[in-house]
């Protein structure tokens, strides 16, 4: 399980500090909402480990994460943009994921979002919604236990943004993934998530 | 319709602008190849050829220093957003631009020359100095790196900063080391403005005059532009000269056709914000703070240098002499008016080739491609006629004309001064005022706004900042240049750069130090108090 506990940020002093207290067991998606602004993402940079925290504990499984660098929390991270480098082809963006992986996982894994015989395909050729798959296929070589989704639904049309979704609920299931999903739109929070959290006046409220 | 017939009025002062100037280039390569009529280039002499050579051999190790430096010192600013001072230090860096060329040569020499500070310590410390080892290439791949690393790491870093902080993210979740994260994350994003910096300085360094002439000691070491000013002001072998501006002219023609395609001239480098998100390892973090401080030092000494000697050298009895007065005069005069004739052209020829660029406006219209390049053309003339080719032409001009001398010392150098500032004016003004196109013209020609009313009301408040920075820039640029003054410069026309030339060249190093001192606190002065008070705001605010 993650256990965030009394986590506490402030960006000045002078400012009254964003408070977050959650849950997400394994296999499970927490949708995180709330107004732009309203410390959302703030969440994510402090899972990841891209700010410290003032006070309290990110628990995975009962191991302490917040003193932890960045590359030894397990985390996966898909932000709205932005997520694979353009120059590369497909398959060497998702190798970034584990340098060692071969070939045939690679192809394996791209047939399981969809994208079987893209390896070679520039990042850049691709589309939005294809390239949110390739960044979700890097997501399972990697094989890490908490998937960080900062509104990365919010530029796809309506049926790339469905089914992505759905690709997301799937490999949060099979893979038994810690899945922590920002967004502003409460419909996929509902068609997707487990767990609905609120941001409401610098504080995390579950609803 | 009543909107876009006011655009005529529009574009067509800046086409005639862009022929005029266009005109002018014309004008100048007939008149260098009418009196060239007598000389033959079928056999280039040896010596020639060692001056072409020489040219483009120390621009291309200038290059590949300046970028490699400029990069170096880049990345570790743009990974130290906290290194104490940091925001001072850029502002520093970006000043090389409007540093006056002779000064920054004083400087060095304060600090590298035979009596400079490295020899003085080094004579302190172990009673032996390196003696005399700043002229000749040295000296010159020196001036040039502390002028163009220096710049070029403003531009290499505001390519740091405006890379995605999502990337830095994902390349640090993805556990990249630094050599990693550099290749895969940063080199895209710095590519086109390494290549662009690189082919910009590559120009400048190869049509680099008053630093070679100075900093060069010996014909050996004489780049074409040197090698010009000494057949005419010093030889008067007006056939070498002229063989030489044409060979000039022919190659920076090739050269700059040649890096067209990924020069972007020079951007507006006001700016730094974005701060990256990166925990780096110690190791890197003291070879980023090393590499701040070692260049802090090689920029910050020779300007020590030059205030310590320019207030030791009895400033007050120097200002009142005379012959500065009148240098002082003059410089400020053909600053000011080379600034305010900047200012104009550089709005008349961006306001029309942003007519033609823009789809609401002309820019569907035939031909408007080709308008638009023509008027790029013209507004980056300098960088295909160097100042001394330039120079001969209006020397060549001033033999076969009754007009007084002076007067022709006047158009040639508010010429070369227009030209020489129009490339960086361009490059400011014109996006700053395609941003406000893209934003505002819908609106402004939904409301029927009239041309004037446009300006005024719209444009304006938004140019006002950017057009003080054209304004203090085209002036300090032109206060420090050393170029056309030198063919034209005579007791009667002196400017304080010919003057500072004519001390330095005399060994009166007391009085060179005290004219550096001013030339340095004056275009620091005017540059800062210019933008500073005349600053507007952003369009994307």
């Amino acid at each position: 399980m993650l256990h965030i506990d009394d986590l506490t940020y402030a960006y000045k002093k002078d400012e009254p500090p964003y408070r977050y207290n959650m849950q997400v067991d394994a296999g499970e998606i927490a949708a995180v909402m709330g107004s732009s602004g309203s410390g959302k993402s703030t969440l994510l940079d402090l899972i990841a480990g891209f700010l410290q925290p003032q006070e309290g504990c990110i628990c995975l499984d009962g191991k302490h994460l917040e003193h932890l660098p960045i590359e030894k929390r397990g985390v996966s991270i898909l932000f709205q943009n932005h997520n694979l480098f353009e120059h590369l082809s497909v398959a060497k963006n998702i190798r970034l994921g584990r340098k060692e992986a071969t070939d045939k996982e690679i192809a394996d894994i791209l047939e399981e979002v969809g994208l079987g015989g893209y390896e070679k395909r520039l990042a850049s050729e691709l589309s939005g919604g294809q390239q949110q798959r390739v960044a979700l296929a890097r997501v399972l070589l990697r094989r890490e236990p908490i998937l960080l989704l900062d509104e990365p639904f919010a530029g796809l049309d309506e049926q790339t943004k469905s089914q992505i979704l759905n690709l997301v609920r799937e490999i949060t299931d099979r893979h038994s993934l810690h899945t922590v999903m920002v967004t502003h739109d409460p419909e996929d929070a509902k068609r997707i998530a487990d767990r609905r959290y609120l941001m409401h006046d610098h504080r995390l409220v579950s609803q | 319709m009543r909107q876009l017939r006011s655009l005529w009025a529009g574009w067509l002062p800046g086409v005639l602008a862009a022929l005029g100037l266009l005109g002018f280039a014309v004008m100048l390569f007939v008149v260098l190849l009418r009196s060239a009529g007598t000389i033959s280039f079928s056999s280039i002499d040896p010596q020639t050829l060692h001056v072409v050579q020489f040219t483009l051999y120390q621009a291309l190790l200038s290059t590949i220093l300046s970028v490699g430096l400029g990069l170096l010192l880049a990345w570790a600013l743009a990974h130290q957003p906290r290194f104490r001072g940091r925001s001072l230090l850029i502002a520093l860096f970006s000043s090389s631009l409007v540093l006056p060329t002779l000064v920054v040569v004083f400087g060095l020499i304060g600090i590298y020359g035979r009596n400079g500070w490295i020899n003085q310590l080094l004579s302190w410390v172990s009673g032996h100095d390196l003696g005399s080892y700043l002229y000749g290439l040295f000296g010159i791949l020196l001036a040039h790196v502390y002028l163009n690393a220096s710049f070029a790491s403003r531009a290499f870093l505001h390519a740091f900063e405006s890379i995605p902080q999502e990337k830095y993210k994902l390349a640090k979740s993805l556990c990249f080391g630094a050599w990693q994260r550099f290749w895969i994350v940063e080199w895209p994003s710095l590519k086109q403005t390494v290549w662009s910096s690189a082919a910009t300085i590559f120009l400048l360094c190869f049509t680099s005059f008053a630093i070679v002439l100075i900093l060069g000691g010996s014909p050996k070491y004489n780049t074409i532009e040197v090698a010009i000013y000494e057949a005419v002001k010093l030889d008067f072998d007006l056939p070498t000269a002229l063989k030489l501006a044409l060979i000039q002219l022919a190659l920076t023609s090739v050269l700059v056709l040649l890096s067209s395609s990924f020069r972007s001239s020079i951007t507006n480098l006001k700016n730094s914000t974005a701060r990256i998100i990166w925990q780096e390892s110690r190791g890197i973090i003291w070879l980023q703070r090393g590499l701040i401080l070692l260049f802090t030092l090689f920029f910050v000494t020779p300007l020590l240098s030059i205030i310590v000697e320019g207030v030791d050298a009895g400033l007050w009895q120097i200002v009142q002499r005379p012959i500065f007065l009148q240098a002082l005069v003059t410089s400020l005069a053909v600053a000011t008016l080379s600034a305010l004739l900047t200012l104009l052209l550089v709005l008349v020829l961006s306001s029309a080739k942003r007519n033609f660029d823009m789809p609401t406006r002309l820019g569907r219209s035939p031909w408007a491609r080709l308008w638009s390049l023509l008027i790029t053309l013209s507004g980056n003339l300098y960088l295909a006629i160097p100042t001394l080719v330039m120079g001969l032409g209006f020397f060549l001009l001033a033999l076969h004309s009754a007009l007084p001398r002076t007067l022709w010392a006047w158009i040639a150098i508010l010429t070369a001064n227009v030209l020489m500032s129009l490339p960086f004016a361009m490059a400011v003004i014109y996006p700053q005022m395609m941003k406000i196109s893209q934003r505002y013209d819908k609106l402004s020609f939904s409301l029927g706004l009239g041309r004037r009313e446009r300006f005024f009301a719209v444009e304006l408040p938004y140019l006002r900042g950017v057009m003080a920075y054209v304004f203090a820039l085209s002036f300090c640029l032109s206060l420090g240049d050393l170029g056309i003054i030198a063919l034209f410069g005579n007791e009667s026309f002196i400017t304080l750069p010919w003057y500072l030339y004519g001390l330095m060249g005399s060994y009166q190093s007391q009085d060179a130090a005290g004219v550096a001192l001013v030339m340095l606190l004056l275009s620091v002065t005017v540059f800062v108090w210019i933008t500073k008070l005349f600053g507007g705001r952003d369009v994307t605010h």
